[in-house]
């Protein structure tokens, strides 16, 4: 677990702080996307994380623990770190990027030839085609695949991810998010996700931390943030996303799985009402689905799964 | 040709003034190599140094060298000869040396370094794993210019006793002799070559690959 408590950091010389008082959960197994306008201090919030940065006031704990109160090396080697664009060494091959951690934690060489090739693999990459090239010699999509590697290389419980996939174009993004989900399933990691972009955030977060000029605005689930926006800073970022905006206006009936059996129950709403409104009833009930009547028959079932991915769609298709 | 049959006819004397001046100018590139990369080092981490250090390095450059041999010769301890001379360049030698080890650390990303603090790197793992790996280019720029150079004034030691190329050039001038001149000239910049290349082989033992395609670009 993840919690920060009434954190602030000023940086010197700056009249206003990047960050200002914000406190945040981030359970165990869970990814917390952080997500806001450039400069909006996500970036600062990871880097105190891992005591790149000293926050000014509050603290910082990582599984209960204080960690002011742990070396700064050993606390990093014991997270794992993907960094916005430029992060693998230029002067070392990819095997020795992904070695970086376990050398320093003095594993033996041949267990770090074999877990290097164990993640090159998990990531889906050709580890005999890869391993000796440096850096300069990778695509994009590779590079971030790589940061991905490096940064799962002793396995650490807590990872933070800053715009892990930023630099890729959109059809690479949406295959390393899925991939990345995929391994989460397994993996359970603890993490801090930074992105500016709200498709991505509903797509990779549990939880949905929204920021603006230092502050936390707004922190929950996706749904909570789609169905009850916490004032028009969330309401407008949100509603940057066509596909976000398009659940006004697009019927329940256009996205359930249609289904004849089955009865309806109170979480139910009708086949012309919105989207929506059917993501504030889920969100009510706090269940996963509703299920679809045209006045008193049943005529299909509409989750939650499927509200996010077409926002996730529609929100790509949009150019996002 | 007249010059080849100079050197043909005083192949041994100029045999033995070349591997002089060529042991000289490896002494004392070995010798500067060591030392200012430590003190470029040293100053970019201790940067209140940085600016003192430097400017020592500028004034001992803008010393006439024949001012600087003349000066150590008088010095008992050091004398006529190879002590005087080798102190003399390598004093020389600390601009350039200093300069581009100090402006090569410092050149680095320091989003790479910070990369690498990020993965729990402690500073001296940051500075022998990347700061300094990756200052090799712009350090072996330093090393070949001063090479080049100190093969050039390595010839004024001859005034101080050295029997190194210097000493072709002097004597052709006093007897007005242009083919000693040009011997000596043709062959100072053959060493120069050869230890240019000397450094060249280093530096491609030295910079990685994943850096070289920087360069070019
Ligand atoms: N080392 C620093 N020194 C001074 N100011 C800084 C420093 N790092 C960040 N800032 C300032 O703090 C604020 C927040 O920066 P931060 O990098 O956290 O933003 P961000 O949300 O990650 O933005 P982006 O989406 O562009 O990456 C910005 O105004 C920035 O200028
Ligand atoms: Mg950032």
């Amino acid at each position: 677990m993840i919690e920060l408590q009434e954190v602030t950091k000023t940086f010197p010389g700056s009249g206003t702080p990047a960050v200002k008082g914000v406190s945040l959960q981030v359970k165990s197994g869970e990814i917390c996307a952080l997500v806001g306008p450039s400069g909006c201090g996500k970036t600062t919030i990871l880097r105190m994380i891992n005591r790149l940065v000293e926050p000014s006031s509050g603290s910082l704990f990582i599984d209960d623990q204080d960690i002011m109160k742990v070396n700064p090396d050993h606390l990093r080697r014991g997270i794992g770190y993907v960094i916005q664009q430029i992060g693998l060494l230029p002067h070392r091959t990819v095997e020795e990027n992904v070695a970086l951690v376990p050398r320093l934690l003095k594993w033996p060489e041949g267990r770090i030839k074999e877990r290097v090739e164990e993640l090159l693999e998990k990531v889906g990459l050709d580890t005999d085609e890869v391993r000796k090239k440096y850096p300069y010699q990778l695509s994009g999509g590779q590079m971030q695949r790589i940061g991905v590697a490096r940064a799962l290389a002793v396995d650490p419980p807590v990872m933070l991810m800053d715009e892990p996939f930023g630099a890729v174009d959109p059809i690479v993004r949406l295959r390393l998010q899925d991939e990345f989900l995929k391994l989460q399933q397994s993996f359970k990691k603890t993490i801090c996700f930074v992105t500016h972009d709200m498709n991505e955030a509903m797509k990779m977060g549990d939880k949905i931390a929204i920021m603006n000029g230092g502050f936390l605005v707004q922190h929950g689930t996706p749904r909570e943030i789609l169905a009850q926006p916490a004032n028009s800073f969330v309401e407008d970022l949100v509603g940057e996303d066509r596909g976000v905006k398009l659940l006004d206006l697009v019927r329940v009936e256009a996205l359930m799985l249609p289904r004849e059996a089955g009865t309806a129950n109170g979480r139910s709403v009708q086949a012309l009402d919105s989207a929506k409104k059917a993501l504030e009833v889920m969100l009510e009930h706090n269940v996963d689905g509703v299920t679809v009547c045209r006045e008193k028959q049943v005529v299909g079932i509409l989750t939650w799964e499927t509200i996010k991915t077409y926002v996730h769609q529609a929100g790509s298709e949009a150019g996002g | 040709m007249s010059v080849l049959l100079f050197m043909i006819n005083y192949f041994h004397r100029i045999l033995e003034y070349t591997v002089n001046h060529f042991t000289l100018v490896l002494t004392v590139m070995i010798l500067s190599m060591v030392l200012w990369f430590s003190v470029g080092v040293l100053i970019s981490r201790y940067e209140m140094l940085a600016g003192a250090v430097l400017g020592l390095g500028n004034i001992l450059f803008c010393i006439p060298s024949i001012s600087l041999f003349g000066l150590f010769m008088t010095i008992p301890q050091l004398g006529l000869g190879r002590r005087s001379a080798v102190l003399a360049l390598v004093l020389y030698a600390m601009m350039p040396l200093v300069r581009n080890v100090y402006r090569g650390i410092k050149s680095v990303d320091p989003r790479v370094v910070e990369a690498g603090q990020g993965m729990g790197l402690s500073s001296w793992q940051l500075l022998w794993q990347i700061q300094v790996p990756m200052a090799w280019p712009v350090i072996f720029a330093g090393i070949r210019i001063t090479v080049v150079m100190i093969t050039g004034i390595a010839t004024v030691a001859t005034f101080i006793g050295e029997r190194n190329l210097g000493r072709l050039i002097h004597h052709g001038i006093t007897r007005s002799n242009s083919d000693m001149i040009l011997a000596g000239a043709l062959i100072v910049s053959v060493v120069a070559l050869c230890l240019d290349m000397l450094m060249g082989l280093l530096e491609k033992k030295l910079v990685s690959p994943g850096l070289r395609y920087q360069q070019r670009e």
